[in-house]
C-alpha cells in the first residue's frame, strides 16, 4: 500500500517533501516517519532525540488531524493516508 | 474572504466590502514584515490544512463575538520588508467585539495553523521560531 509523507519548513529542507513510499500492513506512524528520516542523519536529529522518541515540539498529522505523538507508535498507516510531521507554527 | 495566497490584496476593498448592515466598528490588522536586519522573508504554508484552519476560526470567532464579518488573507511565499503578510479585517455593532475578535483571530492563527518564516539574511536563512503547547523547547 502506497501513504504519502509531507514534511514542512525545516523538516522540508533536510529530507524534501510529497514522499510517496510503499509500507507493509499495520506499519505505524512512527517507524513510517522513522525510515524515511533516517535517509538524513540531521533531518533524523531533527525530528527524533538520541533514544529515538519524537522530539516534543514535533506536531503531527494523519489526514489533516493531529495526533499525539504518544499515540503515533501505535497508531497503523492504511492506504492513502497522509502523514505530514512539522516544527511549531509560525504564521501570522 | 479566506485565503492563502501569494499575491497582495486591496485592503481599502475589503473594508467597503466589509460594510454590512448593523455594522458599527471595523478592526483592520495588518502584520507586515518589520526590518529585523533581514532581506526577506519566505513563508510556507500546508495549505489543505491551514485553510481549514483558517475556516474554522472565522466561523468560532464570528459565533463568540458576534462579528457581522471577518476576512482573513494569509500571504505565501518570499516577501521583502514592508509588505503586507496577514490582513484581519473583522466588522461588528460595536468596538469591543471588534477589537475582541480581531484579537481573538490572531492569537489563533499564531497558536495553530500550518503555516512557518523563514527570515532570509545576507549571511543565510533563519526559521521564525514557533509557538508550541506541549513544552518548553521552541525550534524552528
Amino acid at each position: 500500500m502506497t501513504v504519502k509523507i509531507r514534511f514542512f519548513a525545516r523538516f522540508r529542507e533536510l529530507l524534501g517533501t510529497d514522499i510517496l513510499t510503499e509500507v507493509a500492513a499495520g506499519t505505524m506512524v512512527t517507524s513510517l516517519i522513522k525510515s524515511i528520516a533516517k535517509k538524513n542523519p540531521e533531518g533524523y536529529a531533527a525530528i527524533f532525540d538520541e533514544n529515538g522518541a519524537f522530539h516534543e515540539f514535533v506536531i503531527l498529522m494523519k489526514n489533516g488531524k493531529r495526533i499525539d505523538i504518544a499515540d503515533a507508535g501505535k497508531t497503523a498507516v492504511v492506504d492513502g493516508d497522509e502523514i505530514a510531521v512539522f516544527p511549531p507554527v509560525a504564521g501570522g | 474572504m479566506i485565503a492563502i495566497q501569494t499575491n497582495d490584496v486591496d485592503i481599502g476593498a475589503l473594508i467597503a466590502a466589509a460594510k454590512k448592515h448593523g455594522t458599527g466598528a471595523i478592526v483592520v490588522f495588518d502584520g507586515i514584515v518589520r526590518d529585523d536586519n533581514i532581506t526577506e522573508m519566505e513563508l510556507e504554508a500546508y495549505e489543505d490544512v491551514a485553510i481549514q484552519e483558517l475556516e474554522k476560526i472565522a466561523r468560532d470567532a464570528r459565533e463568540l463575538f458576534g462579528l457581522l464579518h471577518v476576512d482573513i488573507v494569509h500571504r505565501i511565499g518570499k516577501l521583502t520588508i514592508g509588505e503586507n503578510i496577514l490582513i484581519i479585517i473583522v466588522a461588528a455593532g460595536h468596538r469591543k467585539e471588534a477589537y475582541d475578535g480581531s484579537r481573538y483571530i490572531i492569537e489563533a492563527i499564531k497558536s495553530g495553523v500550518p503555516i512557518w518564516k523563514k527570515e532570509l539574511t545576507k549571511e543565510g536563512g533563519r526559521w521564525v521560531p514557533g509557538e508550541h503547547r506541549h513544552g518548553k523547547q521552541k525550534t524552528g
